[in-house]
């Protein structure tokens, strides 16, 4: 508990000379997009119905999969993604949806099937949005796996992962779309 | 992430992290508050338009209840009940910072007064006091302004809000409603502000013995006097410059009062009235009572006042209740974890039929709730549940009667030690029992030998053997004036609450609102402190701790306990 006030006072006065913590105008920033190719780590999940679902096998499938990260009680970030997969499930032709939206918690200690459950409902998610949960362990894996480890949910940051049906590869979508740039990159990496 | 985002923490984290040491800053005035004229917001009487106001604000429903309408990165359609101002402003009005995304304040005092980049949380007085030429990011809204932000993103200046920031197409009406909430959203300071010093109090309930009473107030007592003394001695001219005033400006004294109930729980929300009207307090530290908290919770709720971590187990179990922040759900979890813990079994077999065998106390019908309550959120059947008569041991004839009678798989053993002599009706049989870490408290390693293998510990806290290096660092709170008592895990808990105050006093900065203390511990990031594995935060999450380990009791005299699973929190 007791700590030596000089000391402070130096990690204070370096910290001031490096300066530049301060507020600047947040100009939108266009979003970045790369390709990269992820090994998916063979880790079994639980879905918003408690259901356990076997990522590898799954993403590995072949089917047209979007995934991101996100949890229950995020501020900012999440709503807003949430927000982009709920309007692009609107802009998907009728009948079974092909793609399939997957959404990881990294905040696993929070979000219960029950959490998840009602998230969804909250953002009025149709069948083909699925959000999973897990054992801490397995998530850091996943979230590693992707090159998104966040050791602190705070500071967590908006990312989309789009898989290539055909190359299996992953468009890594860094920043947040408009509805119709999301719906071009889909289109673009032929999910839609 | 770099370049996108400027950190704008660097003066707030400096602000609390050293705001302890500096001398106490002139008491500042409370930010004024727009006066608004007296009368009637959109033709509606203040005190509706004010809770209509609130409705949209946190909920995201238009006055006509419908949800409101919002576009967000440029042309994505959202219904405010997908989320709401607070869900990104929080609901307190101060905003968050998450992920390289500021979410600027929004409440009363701030809109009244420009923003600055520089130094944003400095007052007008201030800022004229030390001279300071940097121009205003924007003046102060009018509610034109403020009007024509919320529903085109350019604030007064011409800058235009990050595409996160949604779009709202009110109505005049409905906007003069949501402007009208937040003029008064944190407009002006909570009570417990008083001059240079935030106020305190704690409660104890009758009957807490005085052993645990010191092992609260030593550390709590201990931290406020080294929190007000480190500020002795240490001027602003410590700290040169802008920055270092600003900093100064959010330091206060602390003090805390002990708020000590008699009588019946009936009569304490009239005693916990009366307290809070003679010295009213920011919000309450701990607090200890023999029995249910939920007397308290409830003048909490009704006071608006926050509680912060106190220290029990039978906390009051709810999703939508705001102002008491606990540990964990105390016993309920432990019956929630066998409830996870069986679901999750590879062999359905001990799941088949689980018979609940409580006894009857507020901590047996707790731990029987969180079973009960996990495993119909789980999707399972029912369960049979007994109820043993007060008062009395489970006796070894009742039990074998049980068993013989419902032929459970599982049962579930919510009583205290005194059922250890009838535990022998499990060994004619195969049945699995799980019985309570904490119900059983130190009589957990005298469990008999013969039914050691055969029966489950529901165990809320870190594994024993590890525990020693946390709740070391709780002795140095306790200066040398007692002994720690490691059952109680009082002084730990008590030293796990005053880090996480000391955190929430720097994040809440000089915006002294009580949802704001609130808000700042909900953004906090996951803490590894005393007695739990892990305490972790979210706004509105409000149970801290959330998992439970299941354990078996080893063999021998001076038994080890054996970790039988991983962290249960599905
Ligand atoms: C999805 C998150 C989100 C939601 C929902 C949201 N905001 Fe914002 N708001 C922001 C962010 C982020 C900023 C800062 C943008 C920037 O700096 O470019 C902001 C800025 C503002 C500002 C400007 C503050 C200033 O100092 O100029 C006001 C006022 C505001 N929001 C009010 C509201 C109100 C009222 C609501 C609900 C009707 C709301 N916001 C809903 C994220 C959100």
């Amino acid at each position: 508990m007791r700590r030596n006030p000089w000391a402070t006072l130096l990690t204070t006065a370096s910290l001031w000379l490096s300066g530049s913590g301060f507020l600047a105008a947040q100009a939108p920033p266009p979003y970045t997009r790369t390709l990269e190719t992820y090994t998916v780590p063979d880790v079994v999940l639980v879905n918003q119905d408690g259901a356990k679902v076997k990522l590898k096998a799954l993403l590995d499938s072949g089917e047209p999969v979007i995934l991101d990260f996100i949890f229950g009680t995020c501020t900012t970030i999440c709503p807003v993604l949430s927000a982009g997969y709920a309007n692009l499930q609107t802009k998907l032709p009728a009948g079974p949806s092909k793609v399939h939206l997957i959404s990881v918690s990294i905040d696993p200690e929070n979000d219960t099937p029950k959490v998840m459950r009602d998230y969804l409902k909250r953002y009025r998610a149709k069948p083909g949005w699925d959000f999973f949960t897990g054992r801490r362990e397995d998530i850091d894996k996943v979230m590693n796996a992707f090159n998104a480890y966040i050791p602190n949910k705070m500071s967590h940051y908006p990312l989309t992962l789009i898989r290539d049906p055909k190359t299996g590869q992953w468009i890594r979508i860094f920043g947040m779309m408009s509805s119709s740039e999301f719906v071009a990159e889909c289109r673009k990496a032929g999910v839609l | 992430m770099s370049g996108w985002r400027a950190i704008p923490l660097l003066s707030r984290c400096l602000a609390g992290a050293f705001g302890f040491l500096l001398l106490t800053a002139p008491a500042l005035a409370a930010p004024p508050a727009t006066a608004h004229p007296a009368g009637t917001v959109a033709g509606l009487p203040e005190d509706k338009a004010l809770a209509l106001g609130e409705r949209m604000y946190r909920q995201g429903l238009l006055p006509s209840g419908e949800p409101m309408p919002s576009v967000v990165n440029n042309d994505v359609p959202v219904a405010g009940t997908a989320f709401s101002c607070s869900s990104c402003h929080l609901r307190a009005g101060l905003g968050s910072w998450e992920g390289g995304i500021v979410t600027l304040p929004t409440n009363g005092a701030r809109l009244a007064i420009p923003r600055y980049w520089k130094f944003p949380n400095l007052s007008p007085e201030e800022r004229r006091e030390l001279k300071l030429q940097n121009p205003a990011a924007r003046p102060a809204y009018t509610d034109e302004t403020l009007a024509h932000l919320l529903r085109t993103g350019r604030d007064p200046s011409g800058y235009d809000m990050h595409s996160v920031m949604p779009r709202y197409h009110l109505s005049d009406p409905d906007m003069a409603i949501l402007i009208h909430y937040l003029r008064n959203l944190s407009a002006r300071h909570s009570p417990g502000v008083v001059g240079d010093t935030l106020r305190f109090a704690t409660v104890i309930a009758p009957g807490v013995s005085e052993d645990d009473q010191q092992a609260m107030l030593v550390p709590l007592n201990n931290y406020v006097a080294r929190h007000n003394q480190f500020s002795a001695g240490f001027g602003n001219r410590m700290y040169l410059g802008v920055g270092g005033n600003e900093m100064s400006g959010a330091y206060r004294k602390l003090s805390l009062s002990v708020w000590r109930l008699t009588g019946a729980p009936e009569t304490w929300e009239a005693q916990l009235d009366a307290f809070l009207a003679k010295e009213p307090a920011f919000a309450l530290l701990g607090g200890l009572a023999p029995g249910d908290w939920k007397p308290i919770h409830a003048f909490c709720e009704r006071a608006q006042l926050p509680c912060l971590f106190p220290i029990t187990d039978l906390p009051v179990v709810s999703d939508t209740d705001w102002y008491t922040q606990y540990f964990s759900k105390g016993y309920y979890q432990e019956g929630q974890a066998a409830a996870r813990y069986l679901h999750g079994l590879e062999d359905p077999k001990p799941a088949r039929k689980v018979l609940q065998i409580i006894e009857n106390s507020l901590e047996g019908k707790a731990l029987a709730q969180g079973f009960r309550d996990t495993w119909a959120e789980l999707g399972q059947a029912a369960m049979p549940e007994i109820l043993l008569p007060e008062g009395k041991p489970l006796a070894l004839a009742t039990l074998a009667d049980l068993l013989a009678r419902e032929k459970p798989s599982t049962v579930l053993l919510w009583t205290g030690a005194s059922a250890f002599p009838a535990l022998t009706a499990l060994t004619r049989g195969a049945t699995g029992a799980f019985m309570s870490a904490r119900l059983l408290g130190s009589q957990l390693t005298s469990l008999p030998e013969l039914v050691r293998t055969q029966v489950w510990i529901t165990y809320p806290y870190r594994d024993p053997k590890l525990e020693p290096k946390y709740s070391l660092y709780a002795d140095t709170l306790l200066g040398g004036l007692m002994q720690r008592h490691p059952e109680t895990r009082i002084s730990t808990r008590t030293y796990a609450l005053i880090q996480i105050l000391r955190q929430a006093l720097m994040d809440m900065d000089r915006h002294f609102y009580r949802d704001n203390l609130l808000d700042r511990i909900g953004m906090q990031r996951d803490q590894i402190l005393p007695d739990y594995l892990r305490l972790s935060f979210g706004p509105g999450q409000r149970y801290a701790s959330k998992g439970c380990f299941i354990m078996q009791v080893g063999p021998g005299p001076s038994p080890v306990l054996l970790r039988k699973s991983e962290w249960v929190i599905h």
